[in-house]
């Protein structure tokens, strides 16, 4: 049997008679990136939601290392290792960056939070402006630091919403190549909610397809690019 | 800024004290000088909850009026001596101030302002009928003792004595927050002014830290609350009306509260239009307000954010220079 980090049961997000999300099954394996894919509106965002916690489920359950952590809050997820990024870029503009990465490493209980925070933002190649305030940084800049904020505390999953959003084809190549490296060597496995193709066909070793609020393919990527239904929903006949 | 400058500020601050007191013979410059320290400690009380909590209270009077009522209260009961009923007053304050914190820094922008307004004036109004309890409209006096702290009350509310002590009180209160804004729990609280939802997604339940800073900022209004029953030995509902939050809020806003010492400065602008200009223009207020537009209008950070860009803009600018290359 397979150990899953994550595992999403039949998640259903529904606002009165709109199903934004319904019956969904997730999983990830450590190590694993698993690509989320599917156009806007199809539900992709507010499933990363459900999962953290953000949004309340209206069926189903998250199970998080084996432990069901559907009726648990935000702060509770996010201790026990279930971490995210924003698709808008969420950071704290008027703290210097070093600052903001040891105190969210201090909040996840690390020791040694500056030494965490230290390694943290080097591996992002932001310590050089560790000193300066937030809102000083370029926008490539304050995306991974977004990262760097859910990277602390070494989290076992990290929902990624749309990481590479506004970034110029050389960052979103670099971030790529961050991803697959933490994986492999932070044992992290990630969600990637992403609409650069290259991307995530690029560094995903599974990818799920969503079409209004449900999972319309899943499986390795050349699998899901041949697969005729994503072809006409998603990736049009020239993919 | 660091530890050591903060405490140096302090001392040089102290001694400052010190010299005003030698070199003002008049009592009624030191006992104008005294209010508006006193109010200087107030506006502080508000600034620190904008500044940590990015949340503008328009009824802080009810700290402020509070801690004169109980005083007196307690002192007509005579409970306990008075320093312990001062120590007694300023806690069950903070206390009262963090439970209703809990309920009310949930409540985002506009509406917690309105719903500060609304528990002030429900205390306001309690105060103006509760006859038997408050004195009612009239107000009621404050019974200190003879002697308080080993000093004789007489002597303490000499003007320049009575000055020294609200002076010392706002360097200490002010001392004692900045080394608290720069310990960890300044900048959870930063963190979860900055961005409340992101503060969550680092671990950070973001009720709390907000709370607390409610009830630290209703501590300092509180202390300001005392120092005033102490100069003036008598508490009216005046002191727990809307208006006077709104006040205080003019000064931290024509003060400034991105930085500390930014309210206090407030005050001090304030008396200095209300003593001053108001001797020679009856409508002194109205020039006060051409001078608030104009401070919000070209210094949304108040009189003190304008000097602290005008004294550090060009390091700042410096630092990005070196940054980006």
């Amino acid at each position: 049997m397979t150990d899953y980090v994550l595992q999403a049961e039949d998640v259903a997000i529904h606002y009165g008679g709109v199903k934004a999300v319904d019956g969904v099954a997730l999983t990830l394996e450590k190590g694993q990136i698993r690509g989320l894919i599917g156009p806007n509106g199809a539900g992709k965002s507010t499933v990363i939601d459900a999962i953290t916690g953000r949004r309340k489920l209206t069926r189903g359950k998250v199970v998080l290392r084996g432990e069901d952590v559907s009726e648990m809050g935000v702060v509770e997820r996010r201790m026990r290792g279930l971490s995210r990024s924003f698709q808008r870029t969420s950071i704290f503009g008027q703290m210097l960056v070093g600052k903001q990465v040891e105190l969210a490493s201090h909040k996840m209980g690390v020791e040694d939070s500056h030494a965490d925070a230290k390694a943290v933002l080097q591996e992002l190649d932001l310590w050089r402006v560790a000193t300066i305030e937030a809102q000083e940084l370029g926008y490539g800049e304050q995306r991974r630091l977004d990262l760097a904020l859910a990277l602390v505390g070494r989290p076992s999953v990290l929902l990624l919403d749309e990481p590479m959003a506004g970034l110029s084809v050389k960052e979103s190549l670099d971030l790529a190549q961050h991803l697959k490296r933490l994986t492999s060597s932070w044992d992290v496995s990630v969600l990637l909610v992403e609409h650069d193709m290259d991307v995530v066909f690029g560094i995903s070793d599974v990818v799920t397809v969503f079409e209004l609020g449900r999972v319309i393919s899943s499986g390795e990527p050349s699998a899901v690019r041949a697969d005729p239904r994503v072809r006409e929903a998603y990736l049009g006949s020239a993919a | 800024m660091t530890l050591n400058r903060s405490l140096l500020a302090s001392v040089l601050a102290l001694l400052l004290g010190v010299a005003v007191v030698s070199g003002v013979t008049s009592g009624t410059v030191l006992s104008l000088f005294n209010q508006a320290i006193v109010y200087a400690v107030f506006a502080l009380g508000i600034g620190v909850l904008l500044k940590q909590n990015g949340m503008v209270s328009f009824g802080h009077a009810l700290y402020f009026g509070s801690a004169g009522y109980l005083l007196g209260i307690l002192l007509q009961l005579q409970l306990a001596s008075a320093e312990t009923i001062i120590v007694l007053t300023l806690l069950i304050i903070t206390v009262t101030g963090f439970v209703f914190g809990l309920v009310i820094v949930r409540v985002p922008g506009v509406a917690f302002g309105m719903l500060t307004l609304a528990i002030g004036q429900m205390f306001y109004l309690t105060a103006s009928r509760a006859r038997g309890f408050t004195g009612g409209a009239d107000g009621m006096n404050i019974d200190w003792p003879s002697t308080l702290f080993g000093m004789p009350v007489s002597q303490i509310l000499k003007p320049g004595t009575m000055f020294l002590i609200s002076w010392t009180t706002l360097v200490i209160v002010m001392f004692l927050v900045a080394c608290l804004l720069r310990s960890r729990f300044g900048a959870i609280t930063e963190a979860v002014r900055d961005n409340e939802e992101r503060a969550r997604f680092i671990g950070i339940s973001t009720l709390l830290p907000r709370a607390s800073v409610y009830a630290l900022s209703a501590l300092i209004t509180a202390i300001a609350g005392v120092l005033s029953a102490l100069n003036t030995g008598f508490v009216s509902p005046e002191n727990l009306h809307w208006s006077l939050s709104g006040m205080a809020l003019m000064m931290v806003v024509v003060g400034g509260f991105k930085v500390l010492w930014g309210p206090a400065l407030g005050a001090v602008v304030y008396f200095i239009f209300k003593d001053i200009l108001g001797d020679y223009a009856t409508h002194w207020m109205t020039i006060f307000g051409v001078v608030l537009i104009a401070v919000i209008v070209f210094s949304p950070t108040g009189i003190a954010g304008a000097l602290m860009n005008w004294l550090f803009d060009k390091p700042k600018a410096g630092k990005q220079a070196a940054h980006s290359h």
